[in-house]
């Protein structure tokens, strides 16, 4: 069941969480050296009592596993092999695995430009270069042993029912805006297109606005225009008649009659070819439609909500999305914010999700750390509340007290945090580090596509593929 | 452009698939897609392709295939020129050295093709040990490609052969081919008693690690069977004759035992130490020359433990990483596993959009040819998620067709399976049924 809650961010009262080993001084150490020996570890026998360190070796991966499950280790230092890249993301998949927060310092000989910022990318603590020099092992330390102390802040209250997936949670002026626009169309029956950026709730505006339509009591069918196979969206929109095509094994009723009497939520409309959008819009028209392979006109009393994360103008403009349809269906339009956009609405949300998630995984989570905040406030959110949910609940998953601290959270939000030492010269950086870094955050913008980067970036596609050649991206 | 939109324009040649297999590891997912609501959803299908990135990647996938092809046409002018000085055992070995490669990059059929050029010529030596390699090449392959009844036939020759010829080895090798494909089939019995065979064969040879090899299979027969402390002695023992070993392909096998150990633990209710065997596993499958499919095994049956103890978006990530890696290792089989996988994951969570994976595998199976028993265990995976999403005709339908490939394969374990799912969907349709 679906509803509208605002709730007030409550003041927060500190508390403070109990420290960890790390916190007051014993770092647990497991180092992971080649196979023949420590070989470029073994000075840090040595610097062991010095630096407080608890130290343990492993000569390779199997060994190292089969100690990382036995016990709680705060740090790994683990020297990367000739296959740097794969051994790298190899130990990020193991210590995420590995309950407590365990961080990674990997050690390379002559760590290449790629190597630092793919280390940075996945959350790895420090990257550093062989042989390893004691300052900086000890101030990688020191940020193990700072992270250690966080400062607990309770979550906000939750209201009503923590089971429910499809509730509004927020009071940002913005989301206000949004709620006042369903207010007004929820009871009529006309046709809403929701726009918005990946993971802003769509789906969830869209169940809320028949819930509270005139349709409320007939179904909600939600259909994924992305998610299924262009050849197969018709039939799975208008159903088809026994023996239409290979595979028309029966009848099969569509979506858009499942949903009669009710609401058809169409998301990610934009990415409907030309064709099946011309049978939308005849759909849409005269309120019928015909089943694939089937010459009889079916009526159909739908109420039609779509969305899409793209933008329909443009889309239009080059031709890849019918003008007609546009107008039939942005009747009534609803923009979603961005949820950096929506400042406070984000505590109200972890603390949704964390009861939510806590419900599900028996953790009665209250609290959040400072630093966990920070984190979670400085993170670009490109998946929005859908990519908050995902984070919550992996913390949910992993928590083992009723705190969300940083430790729980994804390495890629840990990387984030401020005042992480530049990898490859520890001062200033140069240009080419500062180009290559540049290079490689538009690059994970563009999902690694070369040539939509090289169009950010302002040069050729073959100059991109040059400098990501020189630069080890 | 997508994946699915690329592939369409693709005609199903033979000659095309090294095309089709840069198709694949040159697919990007979108990112725009990735935290929409289609993101679940995301198969290598929906992924994008840069016709220029495509253009740009085909001199080196072309280099391989000529390199690839110049081996071939070497090695069937070497067997040429061995015929002509009479040489035939050194035909027979050059003709089997162009089936193993084939063998190596995963086409099957046409490894089988050099085998059986091979065999024919073999079978005209007076020295039989080169038809006994070539037989167990043949059944190797055949098990690979799910032909369990060739294969087994193939192993009842080479073994016939190698106990005439008093050649212990191949005896052993011939022993587990026939317990394999036993095994395949679920015929318990066969399968103990043919690894029970070769078992004593390699401890009068004192080969560690066959014998490791062999008490790993019987471990798994015992899991099968139901017999879990028995399946663990058996580990047990695997792990004892192959730690230590610094043969070529040990730490493979060790992390096939590792897998083994952590689907038993898995059985026995133990999801911590079986999380930590898989780990192990994986570690493993790093010391040598990394082999992805293993790899992907294990990783879904990681993603299966996750799955059986509740933790579904921890499930979800590990199976997207296999995901990953097949796909940028070019493994299309394990894709046809993986999305199989991910569809009775959906189903498992009510979610009906999760036909789109059955979908994309059953696409997969045909684009990339692979082995029809991969086809089948689609479809029934497919059956049984529309029996529960209550679509009982296209149930029946692909439950049917699951059917059908495995009789023409001879897996009567699997077909009774399938009739059996078949059964259940009759009495959903007939509201009698069941009901006095």
């Amino acid at each position: 069941m679906s509803r509208t809650v605002t709730r007030s961010a409550q003041s927060t009262t500190n508390g403070l969480v109990p420290p960890t080993r790390a916190a007051t001084g014993g770092v647990r150490v497991l180092a992971v050296g080649g196979e023949s020996g420590p070989g470029p570890l073994q000075s840090l026998r040595q610097w062991a009592p010095d630096l407080g360190i608890d130290l343990e070796w492993a000569a390779d991966l199997p060994r190292a596993t089969r100690l990382l499950a036995g016990g709680h280790w705060d740090l790994v230092l683990a020297v990367l092999g000739d296959r740097s890249d794969e051994e790298l993301t190899w130990w990020v998949d193991a210590l995420r695995a590995a309950h407590g927060g365990t961080r990674l310092i990997a050690l390379a000989d002559r760590p290449s430009m790629g190597l630092a910022l793919r280390a940075e990318k996945l959350g790895v603590l420090d990257l550093l270069a062989l042989p390893l020099k004691r300052e900086a092992l000890a101030t990688a330390l020191a940020r193990v042993r700072s992270a250690a102390t966080e400062v607990a802040l309770p979550l906000p209250p939750g209201e009503g029912d923590t089971e429910d997936h499809y509730a509004l949670v927020g009071q940002s002026p913005a989301m206000l805006e949004v709620y006042k626009v369903m207010a007004r169309v929820a009871s009529s029956t006309a046709t809403v297109l929701i726009l918005g950026e990946s993971g802003t709730g769509k789906e969830v505006v869209a169940r809320t606005i028949h819930q509270h339509g005139p349709a409320a009591t007939g179904p909600f069918v939600a259909v994924n225009c992305a998610a299924i196979p262009e050849n197969l969206l018709e039939s799975e929109l208008f159903g088809h008649e026994k023996g239409a095509f290979t595979g028309a094994v029966a009848r099969k009723i569509g979506r858009f009659e499942q949903a009669g009497g009710g609401t058809l939520f169409l998301d990610e409309i934009a990415d409907m070819s030309l064709a099946l959008q011309a049978k939308i819009l005849r759909a849409v028209q005269e309120r019928e439609i015909e089943r694939v392979g089937g010459g009889e006109s079916i009526p159909v009393t739908v109420r039609l909500i779509a969305a899409t994360n793209r933008n329909l103008q443009e889309a239009i403009t080059q031709g890849r999305f019918r003008e007609d349809l546009y107008y039939r269906l942005a009747v009534v339009t609803i923009q979603l914010p961005r949820l950096v956009d929506r400042g406070d609405d984000l505590l109200l949300l972890i603390g949704h999700f964390a009861r939510l998630f806590g419900a599900r995984y028996r953790k009665a989570i209250d609290a959040l750390s400072d630093r966990a905040l920070e984190l979670l406030r400085n993170h670009q959110w490109v998946g929005n509340v859908r990519e908050l949910r995902n984070v919550i609940e992996r913390a949910a998953i992993v928590v083992s007290d009723g705190t969300l601290r940083s430790e729980h959270l994804p390495d890629e939000l840990r990387a984030e945090e401020p005042g992480v030492p530049d990898h490859t010269s520890g001062a200033l950086p140069t240009l080419a580090e500062a180009e290559a870094r540049h290079i490689a955050r538009v690059l994970s913008h563009t999902g690694g596509q070369i040539g939509a980067a090289a169009e950010v970036l302002g040069i050729h596609r073959n100059t991109l593929t040059r400098k990501m050649k020189e630069y080890g991206l | 452009m997508r994946v699915e939109q690329a592939l369409r324009l693709l005609p199903n040649l033979e000659a095309l698939l090294p095309l089709r297999g840069l198709l694949l590891t040159s697919a990007r997912p979108d990112a725009r897609v990735q935290w929409g609501s289609g993101g679940p959803y995301l198969t290598v299908g929906k992924r994008e392709v840069e016709p220029g990135e495509l253009a740009r990647s085909m001199g080196r996938v072309l280099t391989v295939v000529t390199e690839h092809i110049n081996a071939l046409f070497g090695a069937y002018i070497a067997a040429l020129e061995c015929q002509e000085r009479g040489d035939a055992p050194g035909a027979v070995s050059a003709l089997m050295g162009a089936g193993r490669l084939e063998e190596t990059v995963g086409r099957l059929s046409q490894a089988q093709a050099w085998y059986e050029v091979s065999l024919a010529l073999a079978e005209t030596l007076q020295d039989r040990h080169p038809e006994i390699e070539t037989l167990l090449s043949i059944g190797r392959t055949s098990l690979a490609a799910g032909e369990y009844a060739v294969g087994a036939r193939h192993y009842q020759r080479a073994l016939v052969l190698s106990e005439a010829e008093f050649d212990r080895g191949a005896a052993v090798d011939a022993s587990v081919g026939l317990g394999d494909a036993a095994f395949e089939c679920a015929a318990w019995a066969g399968a103990q008693a043919w690894y029970s065979r070769a078992l004593r064969l390699s401890e009068a040879a004192k080969d560690r690690l066959r014998l490791g090899q062999i008490e790993h299979r019987l471990g798994l027969l015992a899991r099968r069977e139901g017999n879990l402390a028995g399946a663990g002695e058996h580990l047990r023992r695997s792990r004892e004759h192959i730690e230590g070993l610094d043969a070529a392909g040990a730490a493979r096998d060790m992390a096939r035992v590792l897998d083994a150990q952590g689907e038993l633990d898995a059985a026995l209710g133990r999801p911590g130490p079986a999380a930590g065997a898989f780990r192990e596993a994986l570690a493993w499958v790093r010391r040598d020359q990394h082999d992805p499919a293993l790899d992907v095994s294990i990783r879904l049956h990681l993603a299966e433990l996750l799955l059986a103890t509740g933790r579904w978006l921890e499930a979800d990530e590990e199976m997207r990483r296999a995901e990953q890696l097949a796909i940028t290792s070019n493994q299309p089989r394990g894709l046809v596993r993986i999305y199989t996988a991910l569809g009775t994951l959906r189903g498992r969570q009510g979610d009906e959009t999760g036909f789109v994976f059955f979908e994309q595998a059953i696409a997969l199976c045909r684009a990339f040819e692979g082995p029809a028993v991969d086809e089948a265990r689609a479809f029934h995976a497919y059956g049984v998620f529309r029996q529960v999403s209550g679509n009982p005709d296209e149930a029946r339908a692909h439950l049917e067709r699951a059917r059908d490939i495995f009789r023409s394969l001879g897996v009567e374990a699997e077909v009774e399976r399938v009739e059996a799912a078949l059964a259940n969907s009759h009495d959903v349709d007939t509201p009698a049924a069941g009901a006095g």
